[in-house]
This record gives structure tokens, C-alpha cells and sequence, in this order.
């Protein structure tokens, strides 16, 4: 890493930490109002939030665990062979697969993903990973109760079909800017 | 962290101020139209994604069409409004930018196909 990469690097991250605090701030006087038009609202919010974080903690826990994995035992090169740019259809499932099994909401995996990324993964491959998301293995028997079986089963197989199109997209894009 | 505490933090405020009735009144009769509003909807609404199919049940028993409703339980997970900070700070405006883009087109198409598709199954 040469001198100029080093000094962007700290720099990029004191933003990323204003930005955090600013919008902290931002949140924090939206409660102050809603606290003061309307006090019960405010706390329904507030408890709202707290149910999420005592839902997301475990969720939490693992996903730092496996980015404590990631800095010990795994380095920048084998991540390009798995989800690099030569990564080939094996990348391709370990998306489409990963996104399905992945539990909880997006954001939490936010920093897990920007860290491999930071490491070599592909963007293609991040967006096909975040768009299988939304199929999720738990709740089919009810969406199943709901809207039928030909329905869940045609909607999963295009939400499959439809991640890979757009990593597709995303790597032609990227691929295109960066010439 | 304190980005990852205000995207809980607006979650909870967006779980208690939108309610499955906002949602309702919102729609309109027209195909096209309620299908984009299912997909913006879903991108404003929080929550777990069981809940989703539930207000959808809820839609589709108020006369939402099934395109409306399979356009909001698409985007109830796949986009995220108050998750746009968190994105940006981490992956950047470009990718940021283009993967929610990508993430409204394809909610629109998939329900399309997919009621399209049901219909020639049954």
C-alpha cells in the first residue's frame, strides 16, 4: 500500500463516522419530535426499536464472529477465487445460496459484505446475494398459506433468476465505467 | 455503529408510524399505477417479512390487485428506505444508487411475470 492510499484511508473512515453521528442526530431530534406532538407514539417507536436490537443481537454476534474469521484466517486472494473476478459459476452459487441463508435484516450484513468487497468480491455478486434475500425459508409454508403454492414456487424461481440478471448488469456496468 | 443505531432507530419509528391502513388508502384501481405504489410502499415499510405477507393478504382481501401486492412483498425486503444511509456510507453512491434502481425495475417486472405465469398455471 503506497503513502496516498494510506492517508485516504483514515480520511474516508473520520467520514464515515461523522456521517454516522449526523444521521444519529437526525433520528434522535425526529423521536424529539414525535415525542413532543405525539408522547405515545414516541414511545411505541422507542420500544419498537429496542424489540429490533434484542432481535438482531444474536444475528449481530455472527456476523462479527465471521468477520473476525474473515481478518484471521482468510486473506484478500482465496476471497478473489471464491467471489473475485475469476470467481466463475462456483461465485454465482455461493451468491444466490448465501443470500437465501442468510437470516435477519439486510443492514446487518452491511459490514461483513463491504469488508469482503473492500477484499476482492465482486459487485455483481453483492447484489445477486442481497436480491435472494428476500426469499426466505422460514416464512414459505406462510406465504404458501397465503398466496398458494404455484405462486411461491413461480415467485422464488424468478427472484433466483432475476438476482443473476442483475449481477449480471451490475458486473457489464462496472466492467463499463471502468475501462 | 452509530449509523447502525439510527437505521434500528428509524425502523422502529417507521414500524409505529405507517400502519397496514396508511398502506390500504394508498392504492388506487389502476394496474400499472398500484403496482408502482406496491413497490414504493415496500420500500418505506418496515418490519418482519412475515408482515409483509400478512398486510398483502390483508391488500388482495381489500380489492389490491395480486400485481400491486406481489410488487410490496418484493420490495418490503428487497429495497430499504431507511437503510439507504447505512449503503451509501459503506458501498458508495454508484453502487448504492444502482443496486436500489435494479431492486425497483425487477419488483415491478417480477410481480408482473409471476401473476402472469400463475394465471397460465391455473
Amino acid at each position: 500500500m503506497n503513502k496516498e492510499q494510506q492517508s485516504i484511508i483514515p480520511k474516508r473512515k473520520k467520514e464515515k463516522n461523522r456521517s454516522g453521528f449526523v444521521m444519529l442526530s437526525v433520528v434522535g431530534c425526529m423521536y424529539l419530535l414525535t415525542f413532543y406532538f405525539n408522547p405515545q407514539a414516541g414511545q411505541e417507536s422507542l420500544l419498537a426499536a429496542f424489540k429490533i436490537l434484542k432481535m438482531i443481537i444474536p444475528i449481530l454476534l455472527v456476523v462479527f464472529f465471521l468477520m473476525a474469521l474473515l481478518h484471521t484466517f482468510i486473506d484478500s486472494k482465496s476471497i478473489s477465487k471464491h467471489i473475485g473476478e475469476q470467481s466463475g459459476v462456483r461465485g454465482w452459487v455461493i451468491a444466490l445460496v448465501g443470500g437465501i441463508l442468510s437470516h435477519g435484516p439486510a443492514y446487518v450484513w452491511y459490514p461483513m459484505i463491504s469488508d469482503l468487497r473492500n477484499h476482492g468480491a465482486r459487485d455483481g455478486l453483492i447484489v445477486a446475494f442481497f436480491y435472494t434475500r428476500s426469499i426466505k425459508l422460514p416464512w414459505l409454508p406462510l406465504m404458501v398459506s397465503y398466496f398458494g403454492l404455484a405462486f411461491t414456487v413461480v415467485l422464488t424461481v424468478l427472484v433466483i433468476l432475476s438476482a443473476w440478471i442483475q449481477g449480471l448488469i451490475v458486473d457489464k456496468f462496472t466492467a463499463l465505467l471502468e475501462e | 455503529m452509530p449509523m447502525l443505531l439510527s437505521v434500528i432507530a428509524l425502523a422502529g419509528l417507521f414500524e409505529t408510524l405507517v400502519t397496514p391502513e396508511m398502506i390500504q388508502s394508498v392504492f388506487k384501481g389502476s394496474l400499472v399505477e398500484d403496482t408502482l405504489i406496491g413497490t414504493g410502499i415496500g420500500a418505506v415499510s418496515v418490519g418482519q417479512p412475515f408482515l409483509s405477507y400478512v398486510i398483502g393478504g390483508e391488500l388482495l382481501d381489500e380489492g389490491v390487485s395480486l400485481y400491486a401486492v406481489t410488487a410490496f412483498i418484493l420490495s418490503f425486503v428487497t429495497l430499504g428506505v431507511i437503510q439507504v444511509p447505512l449503503e451509501w456510507s459503506l458501498f458508495g453512491t454508484r453502487f448504492t444508487l444502482l443496486r436500489n434502481s435494479l431492486s425497483f425495475i425487477f419488483a415491478f417486472l417480477i410481480a408482473i411475470s409471476t401473476v402472469y405465469i400463475v394465471g397460465l398455471l391455473s
